[in-house]
């Protein structure tokens, strides 16, 4: 009796605290099989899902030339228009009158729609469909992981061609290699369109190539992120000297030009890499071309730095921000254990007792909390805006953060009075839905909670006094709120 | 098409002016009019329609009863079987509309409902059926058969107006964002053992409230009386027949003089707006107000009442047959008490509601059973000429 107990307990940690909330048939599928449900995750394939017709980095690239080409002959035209209608205006005046002149006008309007942006419409698409496969998902632990390396490798969607292109990171470099190894995971993302463009490091010339001019050089945004928060850590131990090294390693790491350059995505130009031996943590790396680069990447990849930095990150997002050293130490031995094999470091994390505390650890994030309510109430007929709309009212859109070190995962972040007031009113209005008119509470809360809904949380949610109020309290109960 | 676009024009200007329109009403007499009240949580009757005449009150309410004892509102007794009951303080419009013969009291009714849950019971109140149908409302069929249009002040459609779609319309203040205080309330309650939840939403109450002027009226508008205001104007259309507002607010387990003292007074004053706004449409109209339960004979620990069988309807408009109360008596000796703790039933909600409606509608017998197929309608005249 008492084992059951405890293993339906570990049922609510496996989907609320590791995974992103349960839908009404896992926790009684789970059963005591917590551990495994997760660990099977990991052995999925694909370990997620996207709908593949939807546009990649490459067809937005195109897209984007496009339309910045059309746009740019529509301005022309307009600037050319302008001299012969005035001209023809100052004629007319002498000769027609306003009547005649009308329809020419607004003939000029018609024409005059100027090229629409596509890339709104790429970002409300690709993200909306992360977002409902997330909801939808039976690997939601996966969909979890993927989400934590999205934000680990944070792009953000500012500026025209980055809002479409952002959503490709994940889909294109981060999810085909997720239970990986880290130094495949790191390259994929350091050769992907998104990061490239976003940390500019596709304009990144060496300096003492014949394309280096006097505003057109090293750009060492890429190589100082990728130290500072992709692997070593800030205090991983390495210095200016470092990343300006990586930095050229790295030049000529660049994104194909529609309709000049044959081959798609990734480009490597030869005549822009910084030629000559780099020195990267005390290492030399000799003239290797591409190759210079990518080893760079890998060693710093499986330096003991980016052991314990990513290592200790994913103890605080997953389980706590006061990460428990052991688990910790747990993790990293692993993983310099297995070079970096993702799938090991995250069985550890599974495996390993400090991660099944039963004291609900961590506020959730807004998405953690409105992807957990949206796979609870497990709508039929998912509205993706909503998901969408609450995402923005509740201070998380996808892949709008506003530093490449992405949306914070620590609760203190998240956890404020008007946060908590905005989830008040969010919840307040999802309960008032018609959809959930017939929420049958005690249900839905066997569903989340199975019996490990405190008395208290119970009882103030059953004697609720109208079933909207009990969907409104159930969702910001302590319980629900915290995982 | 064109009604829904009217509506929905009603619906904006209320949203914007707050203001009386329309002034279409005046003098023509309309097709009857309903008003469906429902007060979710279950309204304490005893503190509501007092019985004076009970010795026991005291001694089953050692603090409850002497908080309101000597500011009740006696109702007039018009034979000796209605000994003396008085109405809640708060309650002053209601006491007037009483000695105007525009308020009929029922005490002692239930819905037949035998448990203690409010959704199951208010899915028994609004379903009328006796397997509750969560897809059709008892005002629902009514308006059915009788080709009538419906409007609820709610975000969705309640269960009472399901099952008709064609006729039902919902009405709300549109982009309510701020919960309802009640939610505040109960999140106050639910996080008693997170002290920093219960900060966070401290903090976050305080915030609101030095917001200001524009907060305030934003709140204002989904408020109660501001909602029946607005219901009383969407009413007064010739096209519109029918009406459900609801209250919620009324599961006082702590603290109960202060709840129901605001939640009565809120009330009172929504169901005089309601009146104002309806004008001389008001002869037309009748008001059913119902609560899904009663509660607790005794108080409980916390100076409040908890979930319990029995509890008040009120029935009210310009033509009803008030200044009466009606409902048998149960008594309040511990051997007269449901299961020795609640105000037992001695009639149910649809006796009297299928009685008042079929008379207001001339609904066929027929219709009532298809409507209210448990009722044992009470056959004594609800309308004055």
């Amino acid at each position: 009796m008492q084992g059951s107990k405890k293993e339906f307990f570990n049922a609510t940690i496996a989907t609320q605290r590791f995974a992103l909330g349960a839908r009404p048939d896992e926790i009684k599928k789970i059963n005591d099989n917590a551990q495994q449900w997760l660990l099977t995750q990991l052995d999925a394939s694909p370990t997620v899902t996207f709908d593949r017709s939807l546009a990649t980095a490459n067809s937005i690239l195109i897209a984007h030339s496009e339309f910045t080409k059309s746009r740019k002959a529509f301005r022309k035209q307009q600037a050319d228009k302008t001299i012969p209608t005035a001209m023809a205006e100052m004629d007319s005046a002498n000769q027609m009158s306003e009547m005649q002149a009308m329809p020419s006008e607004s003939k000029k309007t018609e024409e005059s729609k100027e090229p629409k942006n596509p890339h709104n419409d790429f970002y409300k698409a690709l993200t909306a469909d992360a977002l409902k496969q997330t909801i939808e998902s039976e690997n939601s632990f996966n969909w979890r992981c993927l989400a934590f390396f999205s934000n680990h490798f944070s792009v953000s969607a500012q500026g025209q061609l980055m809002t479409g292109l952002a959503p490709t990171l994940e889909r294109e470099a981060i999810a085909p290699n997720l239970y990986g190894h880290f130094d495949q995971l790191l390259l994929a993302v350091c050769q992907h369109p998104a990061m490239l463009i976003y940390l500019n490091n596709e304009n990144s010339i060496g300096p003492s190539t014949r394309f280096a001019k006097k505003n057109r050089g090293l750009n060492e945004n890429l190589a100082r992120e990728i130290l500072e928060l992709h692997t070593l850590g800030v205090d991983g131990g390495y210095q200016q000297h470092d990343v300006t090294e990586l930095a050229k390693g790295i030049t000529g790491w660049s994104v194909f030009k529609p309709g000049k350059d044959k081959q798609q995505g990734f480009i490597y130009h030869k005549g822009k890499h910084e030629p000559g031996t780099r020195t990267l943590l005390d290492k030399s790396y000799p003239p290797q071309d591409l190759a210079q680069g990518k080893q760079m990447l890998k060693d710093i990849a499986n330096h003991p730095s980016t052991a314990r930095f990513v290592s200790t990150k994913i103890v605080q997002s997953f389980i706590s921000d006061q990460a428990p050293e052991e688990l910790v130490n747990h993790l990293t031995t692993q993983w310099i254990k297995t070079n970096g094999h993702l799938k090991s470091v995250f069985q550890a994390l599974i495996n390993h007792p400090l991660s099944w505390q039963k004291q609900q650890q961590k506020y959730k994030t807004p998405y953690e909390y409105v992807i957990s309510t949206y796979r609870a109430l497990a709508v039929k007929k998912l509205n993706i805006r909503q998901v969408q709309n609450a995402l923005n009212t509740l201070g998380q859109r996808p892949f709008k953060a506003d530093s490449p070190a992405g949306y914070s995962d620590q609760q203190q972040d998240w956890d404020g009075a008007s946060a908590l007031m905005a989830r008040v009113n969010w919840a307040s209005q999802i309960a008032a839905k018609k959809q959930f008119a017939k929420t049958n509470i005690n249900i839905l809360i066997e569903n989340t909670f199975s019996n490990t809904l405190s008395t208290h949380s119970y009882q103030v949610i059953t004697r609720a006094e109208s079933r909207q109020q009990a969907l409104t309290l159930l969702l910001l109960s302590p319980e629900f709120l915290t995982r | 098409m064109l009604r829904r676009d009217f509506l929905k024009a009603l619906a904006a200007s209320l949203v914007v002016y707050q203001q009386p329109l329309l002034a279409m009403n005046s003098g023509e007499k309309q097709s009857p009019k309903v008003v469906w009240v429902m007060l979710r949580g279950a309204l304490d009757a005893l503190h509501t329609v007092v019985p004076t005449f009970e010795p026991s009150m005291k001694t089953h309410r050692p603090t409850l009863y002497p908080s309101i004892e000597h500011k009740l509102l006696p109702l007039a007794q018009v034979s000796s079987m209605q000994q003396g009951y008085a109405l809640h303080p708060a309650l002053v419009n209601l006491h007037q509309w009483y000695q105007q013969k525009q308020l009929l009291p029922v005490v002692a009714v239930s819905s037949g409902y035998p448990k203690r849950s409010h959704f199951e019971a208010q899915d028994y109140l609004e379903s009328a059926l006796p397997v509750p149908d969560l897809d059709s409302g008892w005002l629902a069929r009514a308006i059915a058969l009788k080709n009538k249009q419906a409007i609820a002040i709610a975000q969705s459609t309640p269960i009472s107006l399901r099952g008709s779609n064609q006729h039902a319309n919902t009405w709300y203040p549109s982009r309510l964002p701020d919960a309802e205080q009640q939610t505040y309330q109960a999140l106050q309650q639910l996080y008693q053992d997170s002290p920093q939840l219960l900060t966070r939403l401290e903090e976050g109450l305080n915030m609101e409230a030095l917001l200001g002027e524009q907060n305030l009226q934003k709140k204002q508008q989904g408020s109660f009386v501001s909602l029946s205001k607005s219901c009383g104007q969407l009413l007064s259309q010739p096209t519109m027949d029918c009406a459900m507002l609801t209250l919620g607010g009324w599961d006082t387990h702590k603290n109960q003089t202060g709840q129901l003292q605001r939640q009565l007074s809120l009330l009172d004053k929504g169901l005089q707006a309601l009146k104002t706004e309806l004008g001389e449409q008001w002869d037309n109209t009748l008001v059913i107000v119902a609560t899904e339960f009663g509660r607790t004979v005794k108080e409980n620990g916390t100076r409040g009442t908890d979930h319990g069988t029995a509890s008040a309807l009120f029935l009210a408009g310009g033509k009803i047959q008030g200044g009466q109360i009606l409902g048998k008596w149960p008594g309040l000796q511990v051997e007269q008490l449901h299961q020795q703790r609640d105000l037992k039933a001695t009639s149910h909600h649809f006796d009297w509601i299928a009685a008042s409606l079929q008379q207001h509608w001339q609904l066929t017998d027929q219709q009532v059973q298809h409507i209210f197929p448990t009722a044992k309608v009470y056959q004594g005249k609800m309308f004055r000429a």
